[in-house]
């Protein structure tokens, strides 16, 4: 353990680190733009350059740590330099945060109030390059940002594997380029690299120009995309700054997701499915409880169903595997007496031209709680005989006409599907952007979610309504 | 004569190149005597008692660079004859490429017996046309005399040589560079550390060195180190090739013994100035030194430590002579551009440094200088220096700053009036 000296601060460090590391680890902040924690070192942007004694300045991304070093990170030397540095990069920048998505996350922005904060001492024109150049059909390049960090293409070589980014020409017209034969689009990952981004030139084409970013907050989630259970934030709209009038669905919907580091599931990193969660839970909403088809209120719906679960003598269940762990537990608690026969329903298979499955994250299982559902309840399909009387399908995906016609249908679904209007009782129930709860994914680990929206008046949320349905129908002594 | 010669020590004729003239010149009696008579260790610590320095630029000690290879540790290990010769002003190397390809074969096979390795490379400027062609020609020669292949002049030594042309970047001569170069990257340099020595071609331990630090090689295991001390000054022992050109009657590529007297070389060897005009400034070697002015190089002789005393350096021996009436702020302008099209673009201070510079000088030259550039240029200049992966960076401060700090008064002549003192005047006519 070889112990350094940090401003003047003696401190433990591993043999295998970096200064740049000890100093983060230790609380002391050196900034750097090109350093990523999970990406291999490029020591390009020189913003990290700190003093050693008898050394002079050197970057602290790359410089091992040596027994008794002193390092000093705020001298007035590199303080000259950091300045000169945010100089060098402003020199060609556009400047042009008022029209610019990371503006209020940036970097530079950020750093560039931190640590120079004065005008360019330029006067000549900058040097010009192309803006929304075309990247991919989920992301659009501006070359007048980019700072040539590196870390997009680092990340296309080292995490993502599909190479597909590369530098063209050099000096100040070096620019970010798509590898011919390698597109960007078919790298399941690519929205990565606008996280990674720390300016603004990678922008996701979803959320250009949708939202400037203070007026987001980031709730902590769970993709339900894959068995993976990748940790997210979901974006969406702070409820001081929800619009008046305008579209209103902009205070309910999604802007954006980012991921949520979580070194035990998904790194920092998430596919892109990830990212599209918007196409999944803002589909059109069942909103009304029904019985055949006619709308009725949410207590004569429970009643009927109450009154369906009394009278059946050989009655089956299919268990969402969306369901979170709390729902689950519920359903086993309240109803596994009735529904001896309950088994697990995939709600969600594979997309056509859908990758299935990855060294990296991607899982086969399309679906988030898989692994809590199969400890609690049987898999595959249930046998169904002459006898069965009710079968209860909780959650979407499940075809109808396997049901035996003689069976009472209670179903509870939470997007407007053509089955919702056949089922003898339908309860429609909250999404997971509305309740909060707990995903355990396949490796065991288990992730929470907390709810972004309010949900409609007459949506019910599972984990009561199984407790709701365990009572006996009114009127029933 | 500039003192001895070592290694442009015979004429120069159609033929002087081939193996068989080499050979009658007692070439590859060296390799026979190192790899008969001579081990690995012996080798290295021959060259480092003769003192030989780094003739690419930094002039930093051959010999201890080769110690840090660890011969049998257990991998494979590179040798690199950098031949990317693009400093500007430098053509030293093209000489040895075009006149005496088979001595940089011998010395790059005396090394490669050395430091343990198998397989050795020459990166070759890729505008090179007639040095790549004889150097190729005398590769094929010595693969078909048994010099390269297995087992070599029957001795358990065997060693191949890859000749590759480079695409045209300037700091694909930078030795990290010209690896990534090598392995068929962009050629951006690389952060130390770790060294080259340590992780450098496909991240194995390699030595990168200059052709004509290369060719000393069989000359000293020729005649041992001792005799190679002998030559030149106790602290830059041997020859050097300095190619001459500007302002001079004679230019081209000249072996100077070094501790040689600068303007009895510059007089006697060179022809003297065109016109015999008084020596404005020299810039010592390659682009990328800082200008000493004709005043400052009266009573200096060439050698390491004379220039380094001065505040320059011998770097890469391309020395461009300027007489009085030249415009310096017109040749810093073209400095500049080389700079700024030069440069690969990886790290921030060189790749926006360079262009503002260039920008900067633009605008003077064209009339349009502001009085707070001169102050602007050394801020650049400054920042740009230390701060960046490679050298090159450093480079164009240097030669910007050098510039500024001699002829300083030029560029206010020309910011204040909007034109040059000496009309933007780069030739020297003997009638003027």
């Amino acid at each position: 353990m070889p112990e350094i000296f940090l401003n003047g601060q003696a401190v433990q460090a591993r043999e295998d680190q970096t200064v740049l590391q000890v100093a983060l680890e230790n609380g002391v902040f050196v900034p750097y733009f090109c350093w990523h924690p999970h990406l291999s070192t490029a020591g390009n942007c020189r913003m990290c350059l700190v003093e050693v004694e008898g050394r002079g300045l050197d970057i602290a991304c790359n410089m091992p740590v040596s027994a008794g070093m002193k390092v000093f990170t705020d001298s007035d030397d590199v303080k000259a330099h950091r300045k000169a540095i945010l100089q060098f990069i402003t020199l060609n920048h556009p400047v042009d945060c008022g029209i610019c998505d990371k503006a209020g996350e940036c970097t530079l922005q950020d750093y560039h109030y931190a640590y120079n904060g004065e005008p360019s001492l330029s006067v000549d024109a900058k040097v010009r390059s192309t803006k929304y150049y075309n990247l991919s059909n989920r992301i659009l390049l501006d070359n007048e940002r980019c700072i040539l960090c590196l870390r997009c293409t680092r990340f296309t070589h080292e995490i993502s594997k599909s190479m597909a980014l590369g530098i063209e020409r050099r000096g100040d017209v070096s620019n970010i380029r798509p590898v011919e034969d390698r597109p960007l689009g078919e790298d399941p990952y690519s929205d990565n690299i606008v996280d990674l981004c720390p300016v603004g030139a990678l922008q996701s084409r979803q959320f250009l120009y949708k939202s400037r970013v203070w007026y987001l907050k980031a709730t902590p989630s769970v993709c339900p995309g894959c068995e993976r259970g990748c940790t997210i934030q979901v974006w969406h709209r702070k409820p001081e700054w929800f619009v008046k009038s305008l579209d209103q669905r902009q205070n309910t919907s999604i802007a954006r997701i980012t991921p949520l580091e979580n070194p035990a599931v998904n790194g920092p990193w998430i596919c892109n499915k990830g990212r599209d969660l918007a196409r999944i839970f803002e589909r059109v909403r069942a909103d009304q409880p029904m019985l055949k088809g006619r709308p009725v209120p949410v207590a004569e719906a429970i009643d009927a169903a109450r009154r369906l679960i009394g009278a059946a003598r050989h009655p089956v269940a299919l268990v969402s595997n969306w369901g979170s762990n709390e729902e689950l537990d519920s359903f086993k608690r309240h109803l596994g007496e009735v529904f001896v026969h309950a088994h697990v329903k995939t709600d969600w298979q594979p997309e056509e031209g859908e990758r299935l499955e990855d060294d990296l994250l991607i899982r086969p299982d399309k679906n988030p709680n898989t692994a809590k559902a199969r400890e609690l309840f049987d898999m595959g399909e249930p046998n169904y005989h002459d006898g069965t009387d009710l079968v209860l399908v909780w959650g979407e995906g499940y075809d109808f006409s396997r049901i035996p016609p003689q069976a009472k249908i209670i179903f509870l679904n939470s997007y407007l599907a053509p089955e919702n209007g056949h089922a003898d009782v339908f309860l429609p129930l909250s999404i997971q952007t509305e309740r909060a709860g707990h995903y355990t994914n396949f490796q065991g680990v288990v992730s929470k979610f907390e709810p972004c929206f309010p949900k409609g008046e007459a949506v019910l949320d599972a984990e009561a309504l199984f407790k709701a349905l365990e009572a006996p129908p009114r009127g029933h002594t | 004569m500039p003192g001895r010669q070592l290694i442009m020590s015979f004429p120069v004729t159609a033929t002087s190149h081939s193996l068989a003239e080499y050979r009658a010149r007692g070439g590859y009696q060296a390799l026979e005597k190192a790899l008969k008579t001579m081990q690995p260790a012996g080798i290295i610590k021959e060259i480092t008692a003769s003192g030989l320095q780094g003739r690419g630029g930094a002039a930093f000690s051959m010999g201890r660079k080769w110690q840090v290879i660890v011969y049998d540790d257990g991998q494979p290990h590179y040798l690199i004859a950098n031949a990317d010769e693009g400093e500007p002003g430098t053509f030293k190397d093209r000489w040895i490429l075009e006149n005496n390809p088979h001595v940089l074969l011998e010395s790059m096979l005396i090394a490669s017996y050395a430091l343990n390795v198998r397989n050795c490379f020459v990166y070759i400027r890729g505008e090179f046309d007639l040095p790549y062609r004889r150097l190729a020609a005398a590769v094929e020669e010595a693969y078909a005399a048994g010099y390269f292949g297995e087992r070599i002049l029957g001795t358990d030594f065997s060693c191949d040589i890859v000749v590759y042309r480079g695409a045209g970047a300037y700091v694909a001569g930078e030795a990290s560079g010209l690896i990534a170069s090598l392995e068929g990257k962009k050629s951006y340099p690389r952060n130390r550390p770790p060294r080259l020595t340590v992780k450098g071609l496909y991240q194995r331990p390699t030595v990168v060195n200059n052709v004509e630090s290369l060719s000393n090689i069989a000359w000293i295991i020729a005649h041992g180190a001792a005799a190679y001390k002998e030559v030149g000054t106790p602290k830059s022992p041997g020859t050097r090739l300095f190619s001459v050109s500007g302002h001079v009657n004679k230019p081209g590529v000249y072996e100077v013994e070094l501790g040689y007297p600068w303007m009895k070389f510059l007089d006697e060897d060179c022809g003297g100035i065109v016109g015999g005009k008084p020596i404005k400034c020299v810039v010592p070697g390659g682009v990328s030194s800082k200008v000493l002015t004709g005043a400052e190089i009266k009573e200096l002789v060439l050698s390491h430590e004379a220039l380094w005393d001065a505040g320059s350096t011998l770097g890469s021996g391309g020395m461009i002579v300027i007489a009085e009436g030249t415009c310096m702020v017109t040749l810093s302008q073209i400095l500049m551009r080389f700079y700024h099209h030069e440069s690969c673009g990886q790290c921030t201070p060189c790749r926006h440094g360079t262009g503002w510079l260039h920008r900067i000088m633009d605008r003077i030259v064209a009339g349009n200088g502001r009085p707070e550039d001169i102050e602007r240029l050394y801020y650049i200049s400054k920042f740009n220096d230390g701060t960046t992966i490679c050298g090159l960076g450093d480079a164009a401060g240097y030669a910007m700053s050098g510039i500024l700090d001699k002829f300083r008064d030029e560029f206010e002549y020309y910011i204040e009036h909007k034109r040059s003192r000496y009309d933007g005047n780069l030739e020297c006519l003997k009638s003027s």
